[in-house]
């Protein structure tokens, strides 16, 4: 295996594992590096239900995505590892993982995702304090189990209240961007909750509703016109719990201009994406640039597409924003073709 | 003390006895005003349905408050509180105390339809108005209007007579509404008729005021239909 016959894809999501997939297919080497134990990245790690916009579970479609690379004789794998140290440049990258082993390529694709929101950081949300207060990944999970109870006692919730926007468009917590997904993950959850529970009415609260390109009619509007999702205009300042043990959801109602103290049996927080927690890690190993949100910082797009401030090392998927599956699978394509036509550079260079 | 900005507070929702005394201290009057909160403290998720059971207001879950409708409205240019973008958000809801405020106006829709061309989630607001209208009558939040008399009266002959009798409708519609018996139309009317001296009619219409003719073997048919008209409704709009 030399040099110029392999690209390192960072990262086993949706992104890196359609790089690494694409490097194969064009008959160069991936070599997969992937922190945790598992393949599949955060829909398999945090055990999301059913996927936006294809409806497929997570396990099957993400499933299908890895066992792609398992069986594919350019691709290795080396789990619950991580890169250490990069030495070396474009052409010419030597990779140190964390268990001593060594991994030699010749363009690099970084595909380390994000990091969900986590709610403790909005305490006044009452996450963390009440039982049922659940983000939007707890409640997924709790969809793939195929019932819908409060915690707490385990009743079925006559009213369930998604808030939209946690860890996102916030600048007392420092997150000033859209996290892009949520409101079709939330209007999607929405519809899920109930099919399960028919006697669930389910509240979305919400600043703007952005359920981009297609998302509209299929969740937005389906949601709101075949599942009776009501969507409620009101940031929400506060969620409490009433004597009789139900949440009080409180706020103001933008539409009707009055305070609202709304009696509520589950709350879910529709929690945004982070730039991955080892970002800072990451850029210091890699020698690469974050934006200014944390994100890893992308080159001119027009020319140089899904390059990072570092010459042959791509990035692609929720590593450079929030970003959703298609895109992100779209983005590992892309950066697995920009790694491979550089090795083909560098293998013209040297012959 | 006293509140000097009470203009800014809905008047329903001050509270103030003229004359009070508290341990035989006088605190009438401003003394003893108390505010009662602006907060609404729940939703009648039903309410939608409610108003969705009525003929127009079929699809007002779509809606997406995008305004539309109050922009394009006829009324809203003449009055800022016919707001029926509002109103939808209200029904949606179940506020419908918020709703009742404004009873005495949404009547007022004048059915350009303007709202209904122009709304992106085909909600069909003029329908809504209407459905809101209809159901803020039928629950006597809004008096019964003439053409509901009208339909009473005429509902009423039909199920005691099985057959209407001109005439009688006429007087029943004008009892009903408070208007008086004779009125120039008629009066305009009758003289053109005189006119052609129609004496076979003129004689069986008295004739009909005076015996009432009934349907053969009529019977119980009226009570059976009346049972099943209250029935229907029950079930349209309850169920």
């Amino acid at each position: 295996m030399s040099v110029q016959d392999t690209v390192l894809v960072v990262g086993a999501g949706p992104a890196g594992l359609s790089a690494a997939a694409t490097v194969a297919a064009m008959g160069k080497k991936a070599v997969i590096v992937e922190k945790e134990d598992v393949l599949g990245g955060a829909p398999i790690i945090s055990g999301y239900a059913k996927l936006v916009p294809s409806g497929e579970w997570a396990k099957d479609a993400i499933g299908r995505m890895v066992s792609r690379v398992e069986g594919d004789g350019n691709v290795s794998i080396h789990k619950s590892v991580k890169v250490t140290e990069l030495d070396g440049e474009a052409g010419n990258f030597t990779a140190h993982l964390s268990d001593g082993k060594k991994v030699e390529a010749g363009s690099i694709v970084l595909a380390t995702g994000f990091t969900h929101f986590d709610s403790i950081n909005k305490p006044e949300w009452g996450f963390g304090t009440y039982e049922d207060v659940l983000t939007t990944t707890q409640m997924e999970q709790m969809v793939a189990t195929g019932q819908i109870r409060c915690p707490s006692d385990g009743r079925v919730p006559e009213r369930v209240a998604i808030l939209l926007c946690v860890g996102s468009r916030d600048r007392q917590i420092g997150r000033e961007w859209c996290s892009k997904i949520c409101c079709t993950v939330s209007t999607n959850l929405a519809m899920e909750i109930k099919e399960l529970s028919p006697s669930t009415d389910v509240f979305i609260y919400y600043m703007d509703i952005r359920t981009f390109g297609l998302y509209e009619d299929k969740f937005y509007w389906k949601s709101q016109e075949e599942f009776k999702t009501k969507f409620v205009k009101a940031r929400i300042a506060e969620v409490t719990k009433s004597p009789d043990g139900r949440l009080l959801v409180k706020g103001e109602d933008t539409l009707v201009k009055r305070p609202i103290v709304i009696p509520m049996d589950l709350v879910v927080h529709a929690i945004g994406m982070d730039p991955n927690v080892l970002n800072p890690e990451i850029a210091k190993v890699f020698g690469v640039g974050l934006e200014k949100h944390g994100f890893i910082d992308r080159a001119e797009q027009y020319t140089n597409s899904q390059g990072t401030t570092r010459k042959g090392i791509y990035v692609c998927g929720a590593a450079t924003g929030p970003e959703d599956i298609d895109t992100s699978i779209a983005q590992g394509q892309s950066a697995g073709a920009r790694a491979v036509a550089d090795l083909f550079v560098q293998q013209k260079a040297v012959g | 003390m006293a509140i000097h900005e009470k203009t800014l507070i809905d008047p329903d929702r001050i509270l103030q006895h003229d004359h009070l005394v508290v341990d035989g201290v006088d605190v009438s009057g401003s003394w003893n005003t108390m505010i009662s909160p602006r907060t609404l403290v729940d939703y009648e998720p039903d309410f939608e349905k409610i108003i969705q059971s009525y003929s127009g207001g079929e699809n007002v879950h779509r809606c997406w408050q995008c305004g539309s409708c109050t922009n394009s409205c006829t009324m809203y240019a003449q009055n800022v509180d016919f707001n029926p973008r509002y109103w939808i958000y209200l029904i949606r809801l179940g506020l419908k105390a918020e709703l009742l405020k404004d009873k005495d106006i949404i009547w007022q829709c004048v059915s350009c339809n303007k709202c209904t061309n122009i709304c992106p989630k085909d909600v069909r607001p003029e329908g809504v108005m209407k459905a809101t209208a209809h159901w803020l009558e039928e629950n006597g939040y809004t008096p019964k209007s003439f053409s509901t008399h009208f339909d009473e009266e005429f509902t009423h002959q039909c199920l005691e007579y099985g057959r209407i009798e001109d005439t009688e409708v006429m007087i029943g519609f004008f009892k009903r509404t408070g208007q008086p018996l004779v009125q120039t139309w008629i009066v305009q009317f009758g003289k053109g008729l005189a006119k052609h001296l129609p004496l076979g009619q003129l004689a069986k219409m008295g004739l009909n005021t005076i015996f009432r003719p009934k349907t053969k073997s009529w019977g119980r048919t009226g009570e059976v239909l009346a049972e099943y008209v209250k029935a229907q409704k029950e079930a349209v709009h309850h169920g």
